[in-house]
């Protein structure tokens, strides 16, 4: 075994232990540094939804997005007072044992509406539940940009996104 | 039923045009994290293998394949692991495993190099006895993802994991079956098997640090008088800290170990203030402690002589002195001629330092891998330990929380201490490094860590957080 190729081999095992730490540090890079730049397109196109909700409503209202929205606040139904702090993660609503928010009463499906950040926004998404997801009393077809303080109801309870 | 997608899956498609696809609906996730893990598996075991294959190239010129089977067992057993996490666990935490396995086979590498050294072979040789050790370990681990079926369990039996952990401290104590090595007194002796329970005694007292806090954390935290912008909190409330105290102090006195002392005290302090948020407690831990051991320093000898060591270590009567700084000295030597790349796998002269594969496998690894390969072992322990601390920041449960964030400093705290100790930024201290060091104890108890932490990033992702029932 020549001086060379060991030397080759000294630098090679070094290159390999850094790609190994590198192939982890790229493997969770959302989770170190975010996930808001890969999310920049999807800001632009997004308006003309977005707007929607907007437009239907007389009363303007602020959108709930990431930075200013900490929590959801059950306000009427069997745990009426309750909080979920919210993060940047989706909050998944049903009967199932599987879902973030569990709902347990008869007008609730088992996958019924999922709450997550489109873009810098928290909307709701209606999974095709059979009795229906309400933002502020409008039955949700396609997924919404949920307003700060404003009622949304599942079966009988209802929560909203506050500050 | 319908099927949607879940927004990690396709956040990016379905944030642009959230209506114009049709909605797809996976009731489970796709084992994404799980083949994410497999990869960075095979890749571990693979730079394992390399490793080991340098060694002998570097220290022997050609390759014996005896070690790499027996290596190629240690990867069967963690795909083994990982199997059982898919079929058991699917939603834990992709890295940790990897990270371990690739620390661990490293230190085997580095072991079977000093082996190599000193002629060692069979049963006598540091690097078989590690590469079983490490099978016993993964097998725990394992068991501990089997048994340990939602980790809140463990939240009952607080007190137990309290009497278990001062127990097992106290247990090197014992005449008869406790044993003294290089001067300090960790280890007990059982015939031919030598086992030290201080490293097992970590988890049990992590669980009760986190049990008893998420009680008390109220009384601690809200009760007390504000004096010069810090919350200091009632005399009465002092109690659980000055136990620790006199524990982490008895251990200091009679096991003579300054660092599993700092261990556990350290590990206390920093639970504390995790669940309290008061930094009164730290700088109140802190000054306790540096006081308590500046004054065993000056009442005990060996506690001074280990002052001494590590201030004035150049010094030549120092450096000859029975217990001096000739170790120390020698680590510091070694991590010189290691430079910037290190003098590569198995062409090095790390067996001249005393205990190299043991107390002393940062300076060894140091000199064979030189500064890039260390910094990229420390970067493998900072992503092991973020890992940790990420599981116990999502946590769902403050006993959770508390936990993860517990047993991933504690693993932190301990290479801080041993590498602040080989640096010579701190004295030097007896604790092994986690992983890469050989030692049976280690090894079974730094795996039943990675069990435990796998486990509670799977139920943080299980867990609902809030149930509605009429």
């Amino acid at each position: 075994m020549s001086e060379l190729t060991l030397l080759v081999l000294r630098f090679g095992f070094l290159a390999i232990l850094w790609i190994f730490v590198f192939a982890v540090v790229y493997a969770l890079r959302t989770d170190l540094f975010g996930a808001r730049v890969r999310k920049v397109p999807a800001v632009t196109s997004a308006p003309p939804e977005i707007s929607q909700p907007q437009k239907q409503k007389p009363l303007k209202r602020e959108i709930a997005t990431s930075e200013n929205t900490n929590r959801l606040v059950i306000t009427s139904g069997a745990k009426q007072g309750l909080e979920i702090p919210l993060g940047e993660e989706p909050l998944t609503i049903g009967r199932s044992a599987d879902s973030g928010l569990i709902i347990r009463d008869d007008y609730t499906s088992t996958h019924h509406a999922r709450l997550f950040l489109w873009g810098q926004d928290w909307a709701i998404q209606d999974l095709d539940s059979t009795n229906g997801t309400f933002l502020d009393e409008t039955r949700v077809g396609v997924p919404t940009a949920v307003p700060l303080n404003t009622p949304v109801r599942i079966g009988t309870t209802t929560f909203e996104l506050r500050r | 039923m319908a099927e949607v997608k879940q927004a990690k899956a396709s956040s990016k498609s379905q944030s642009t045009q959230p209506e114009s696809r049709s909605i797809k609906l996976r009731l489970h996730l796709p084992a994404k994290l799980r083949n994410l893990e497999l990869a960075l598996l095979v890749f571990a075991c693979g730079i394992n293998g390399v490793a080991v294959v340098l060694v002998q190239l570097g220290a022997l010129g050609k390759v014996n394949p005896e070690i790499i089977w027996m290596g190629g067992g240690l990867a069967v057993l963690a795909i083994g692991l990982h199997l059982v996490l898919r079929l058991v666990a699917p939603q834990a935490d992709p890295f940790i495993l990897p990270l371990a396995t690739l620390l661990n086979g490293i230190g085997i590498a580095e072991i079977y190099r000093l082996d190599l050294a000193s002629g060692a072979s069979g049963w006598q040789a540091f690097s078989i006895r590690q590469i079983a050790w490490t099978a016993i370990a993964i097998a725990v681990s394992i068991g501990v993802v089997l048994v340990v079926k939602n980790h809140r369990v463990l939240q009952r039996y607080r007190y137990l994991a309290m009497l278990v952990g001062i127990v097992l401290l106290l247990l090197p104590m014992l005449p008869v079956i406790g044993q003294e090595q290089f001067g300090a007194r960790l280890w007990i002796k059982l015939g031919f098997f030598s086992f030290q329970p201080g490293e097992i005694a970590k988890i049990a007292l992590a669980v009760f640090f986190a049990g008893y806090l998420v009680e008390a954390r109220d009384s601690l935290a809200l009760v007390g008088k504000r004096i010069l912008g810090m919350q200091l909190p009632r005399v009465r409330d002092f109690g659980p800290i000055l136990l620790i105290w006199v524990a982490a102090m008895a251990v200091l006195i009679v096991q003579r170990d300054l660092g599993t002392s700092l261990l556990y005290f350290g590990l206390f302090l920093v639970m504390l203030y995790v669940a309290t948020g008061r930094v009164g407690w730290i700088v109140f831990g802190l000054l306790l402690f540096v006081g308590g051991a500046v004054l065993a320093s000056q009442f005990f000898s060996y506690v001074g002589a280990r002052f001494h060591g590590w201030l004035d270590a150049f010094n030549s009567d120092v450096y000859d002195a029975v217990g001096g700084s000739y170790q120390l000295v020698q680590g510091l030597f070694g991590l010189a001629n290691g430079g910037l790349i290190g003098t590569g796998l198995g062409q090095g002269r790390p067996s001249i330092v005393p205990l190299a594969e043991s107390d002393y496998i940062v300076a060894s690894l140091g000199e064979e891998l030189g500064l890039a390969g260390l910094f990229a072992i420390f970067a493998l322990y900072l992503l092991f330990v973020s890992r940790g601390i990420r599981i116990g920041i999502a946590g769902q449960d403050d006993f959770g929380r508390l936990l993860g964030m517990g047993l991933s400093f504690v693993i932190a705290l301990q290479i801080f201490i041993v590498v602040g100790g080989v640096t010579r930024l701190i004295p030097l201290t007896g604790l092994t490094t986690p992983f890469l060091a050989a030692g049976g104890s280690s090894l079974v108890a730094n795996w039943i860590i990675v069990a435990l932490l796998l486990r509670l990033s799977d139920t943080v992702r299980h867990q609902p957080r809030l149930v509605v029932t009429p």
